[in-house]
């Protein structure tokens, strides 16, 4: 009996939200390390909470259906450890892991991580659920983290956003998506009041807005485009491609401050630096960690936006040398896998023995040579390292979807022919 | 209707007995479909018995697997026993081009649930996987209930297989009515768990008087060679009268063997065991002793023309995994001198307190053992129990008296809520198991 060799780990989205595609990212970046990841689809239960809300049932009584259902969940999130047996439970911000839950899983020894990717600061709920993971990754530093170790929190990290290169990358455009997308400057995202205000102040540019909650809105009604309808990732990055300019104003729920000061990184900046796209983003305490000067223009108030869009649309060449060395930079250090390593080497230095479970199933290497043989191939398929478990093989293969192979068939009637003649 | 015939997969990966228990099931998926086509049925068993299943069931094609365990403790991690379960894959690889219209995977079992990931979801029954989820079908799911009352309740094992398929053959189809052959008595010492047997001591007087009620005074000695002290000392046991007639076969014969032999005999002595089922697919008249866990309302022998003596102790049917703290009670009234006057062909004697003499028939649901000698405490229960069932599986016509009764305790709100049908088709004639 060998110790196995992969790490396990379950990714369990919010359902629904910001860090739901963030928790996406998390999962692909963990399966590309190598790691052997399950992800609970937390989304696929949204839709019962929405039903319970449309009950028009007193307060009180849907309180009680609300917290009952989410207990439901949980348990859900519990079953699914129990079968899959991680070493980590990867939660992001509003997955559907109660205290209870979090409990039960520190006392059966499964680690849990928090990656909270919110500002603490309108989000608060985090002081009754952060003692309660075992380790806590945010986007901010002071005052957060003094908060966090005055809870008891005690294995925090500061782990900024990030992209994902496959995803957020440089486009080749046809001409008609260069018409339809393409912009002196341009903005994707929501109708925050401190946008409202800041972009009526740019009616002297070549403006599109893109996206949903502009609601209202009339002195930009011109400006916002496909009819405010929401806009998704793919379309997402097309308009970054064709833009000049990439505005990239962090948000404020102060109209009267336009350009919002603040600590935390947007994901934003991430994503179009990795397209490669020219922004001119918001100053942020964060930031020059993240970016260099001549990564990321920045400004700090509506002159100094006004004063660098009219510089960069005078000075394309600037733009490009600037988005190629952002787009460089995201590519080494601004990775979601580059993120996920982060976490799991801080985890792996604060929990001994994390990732080396003991299990009883063999490793590929006791197996019989014509067996063994025929799982090499099998690995790569599965996207697993050649060094992965045979029960690591078995989960994978029995994660898949629709009609297995005979050989796929094969390696499940061993797994379970082992697991019932083990112990005889 | 298709030119190309279709075919039909039935999976039994467990042992001798459950393999008999299966035919039932073999000859409903058999029957022709509404435009008269016949299916081609294929049956996979573990390797050991499918030479066995050609004997059994001509015209099923059968296929073999190495599904049972190793033969030595821990011989779970030896290499070759591995290599001989991975060579399984040639086995899959056959069956998954021979394109299956249905698949019934009948052991609530990992192995089994494994098999049916070879086929399209589709076209899978009973216990199966989706994406790595355990899953079984409505029909297994609510007869698994039945196990929280087991002495009310009375399915045999063979028509809760049989139930898995769309239409039942007939009950009085599966087996032939119980006849003597003329070759005397043959006695099967233990089954697999020699609890549920009785010991020679019990047993020997018992079957040296009803050998005296044959004209073949033979008492044939069956069973498997690790048997053969038991079978010494049940000589020892029989009066030297009855001794004399006696043919010692333990570990003497192959199952062909076995097979030539039960279909001889003019009666079979047996615990509940596969020579048990053999005798009853064979027309061989079986007289049983159920005891401890086993409860011949479940396993008993198929078909019309069978004798059972069922322990009813209150403790009785027991768990088989679990220790006996009664002191094997169950099996004092076999050893009273009761026993041996009914053994001996007394109809008017009754029997020990705690024991039910049985005889088998055939009704709407399937085989049923019906009371004849002592008090059966639970009859009654059953047979509204098996009104109920053979309600639910369509074959009751105008409704059992005790459905509303039995319907809220073994249905539940996940019957009646939740999606358990989509899997079978949007046409009713398509949901196969109601």
């Amino acid at each position: 009996m060998n110790e196995r060799a992969l790490t396990r780990i379950l990714v369990v989205l919010p359902m629904y939200g910001g860090s739901l595609p963030v928790g996406r990212y998390c999962a692909k970046a963990l399966a590309g390390l190598g790691h052997l990841v399950e992800v609970f689809e937390a989304p696929d239960f949204h839709g019962a909470f929405t039903a319970l809300k449309n009950l028009r049932v007193t307060a009180k009584r849907l309180d009680y259906l609300e917290h009952a259902f989410l207990q439901t969940v949980s348990q859900a999130v519990l079953a699914k450890v129990e079968t899959f047996e991680p070493d980590l439970v990867l939660a992001l911000a509003q997955a559907p892991l109660g205290r209870q839950t979090l409990k039960r899983l520190r006392r059966d020894g499964v680690a849990t991580a928090m990656w909270f990717v919110e500002d603490h600061r309108v989000f608060t709920y985090w002081q009754a659920f952060a003692p309660y993971y075992d380790f806590f990754a945010v986007i901010q530093k002071e005052p957060f983290l003094s908060r966090l170790a005055g809870l008891g929190v005690e294995n925090v990290l500061y782990l900024p956003m990030a992209a994902d290169p496959d995803i957020h990358r440089p486009l080749d455009l046809s001409p008609a998506e260069r018409r339809l997308y393409g912009s002196d400057l341009s903005f994707v995202g929501a109708g925050y009041p401190n946008r409202r205000m800041a972009f009526r102040e740019l009616f002297g540019f070549d403006l599109k807005i893109w996206g949903s909650d502009w609601d209202g809105e009339i002195a930009l009604a011109p400006r916002i485009q496909l009819g405010g309808r929401r806009v998704g990732t793919e379309e997402s990055v097309k308009i970054f491609g064709a833009a000049k300019i990439n505005l990239n104003l962090h948000s404020g729920l102060d109209p009267a401050v336009l350009v919002p000061a603040g600590d935390f990184v947007n994901p934003r900046t991430f994503e179009l630096a990795m397209c490669g796209a020219f922004q001119l983003v918001s100053g942020r305490e964060l930031l020059p960690e993240a970016f260099a000067p001549d990564e990321a223009a920045v400004f700090t108030d509506m002159n100094g936006l006004k004063e660098a869009a009219a510089h960069y649309l005078a000075h394309p060449g600037e733009r490009e040398a600037m988005a190629g060395r952002a787009r460089e930079r995201a590519l080494r250090e601004h990775t979601y896998a580059r993120r996920m390593q982060t976490l799991l080497e801080f985890v792996a230095v604060r929990r001994p023995g994390f990732g080396n479970a003991v299990r009883r199933e063999a490793d590929l290497a006791d197996l019989p040579d014509g067996l063994r043989a025929e799982l090499a191939g099998l690995l790569g398929e599965l996207g697993l390292p050649g060094d992965a478990g045979f029960a690591d093989v078995v989960t994978a293969v029995r994660s898949r979807q629709g009609r297995l192979t005979e050989l796929e068939t094969a390696l499940l009637f061993l797994d379970e022919w082992r697991k019932q003649y083990a112990s005889r | 209707m298709g030119s190309r015939m279709k075919r039909v997969l039935v999976v039994q990966l467990a042992r001798l007995g459950d393999l008999i228990q299966t035919k039932r099931l073999l000859l409903s998926v058999a029957l022709p479909d509404a435009d008269g086509a016949v299916p081609e049925v294929h049956l996979l068993t573990d390797a050991s018995l499918s030479s066995l299943a050609r004997l059994l069931f001509p015209g099923v094609v059968c296929h073999g697997l190495c599904a049972h365990g190793p033969a030595v403790p821990g011989g779970a991690d030896d290499p070759a026993a591995l290599s001989r379960v991975f060579a399984n894959r040639a086995v899959f690889a056959e069956l998954s081009g021979l394109d299956f219209g249905r698949v019934y995977l009948l052991n609530h079992s990992g192995l089994a649930r494994a098999v049916s990931a070879l086929f399209p979801p589709e076209t899978v029954r009973g216990h199966f996987q989706t994406a790595g989820q355990p899953q079984k079908d409505p029909w297994p799911a609510l007869a698994f209930r039945f196990a929280a009352a087991r002495r009310e309740a009375g399915l045999n094992l063979a028509d809760f297989w049989a139930a898995f398929a769309p239409r039942l053959a007939a009950p009085e189809s599966v087996n032939p009515v119980a006849a003597p052959k003329g070759g005397g008595l043959g006695v099967v010492l233990a089954g697999r768990e020699a609890r549920r047997s009785l010991p020679p001591e019990v047993l020997a007087p018992l079957a040296a008087v009803a050998a005296s009620r044959h004209a073949a005074r033979r008492i044939v000695l069956l069973g498997l060679a690790s048997q053969a002290p038991a079978a010494r000392e049940f000589f020892r046991r029989l009066p030297p009268a009855a001794a004399k007639n006696v043919v010692d076969l333990v570990g003497k014969t192959d199952m062909a063997g076995l097979m030539r032999e039960i279909a001889s005999l003019d009666e079979l002595f047996t615990p509940d065991t596969g020579a048990m089922h053999l005798a009853a697919h064979l027309g061989t008249p079986v007289t049983a002793f159920f005891l401890s866990s086993a409860w011949c309302h479940e396993t008993g022998p198929y078909g019309a023309g069978h004798t059972v003596w069922q322990a009813v102790i209150p403790c009785a049917p027991c768990l088989e995994s679990s220790p006996c703290v009664q002191g094997m009670a169950c099996l004092s009234p076999f050893a009273q001198a009761g026993m041996l006057r009914l053994a001996a062909g007394s109809g008017k004697a009754a029997p020990p307190a705690g024991l039910v003499g049985l005889r088998t028939e055939t009704d709407a649901l399937g085989v049923v053992c019906r009371p004849f000698a002592g008090e059966d405490p639970t009859a009654t229960a059953r047979t509204a129990f098996r009104a109920f069932v053979a309600e639910h599986l369509g074959l009751l016509r105008g409704g059992a008296a005790s459905g509303p009764a039995l319907g809220g305790r073994f249905y539940l709100e996940t019957d009646w809520m939740l999606d358990r049908f989509s899997r079978f088709g949007s046409h009713r004639q398509d949901m196969e198991i109601l």
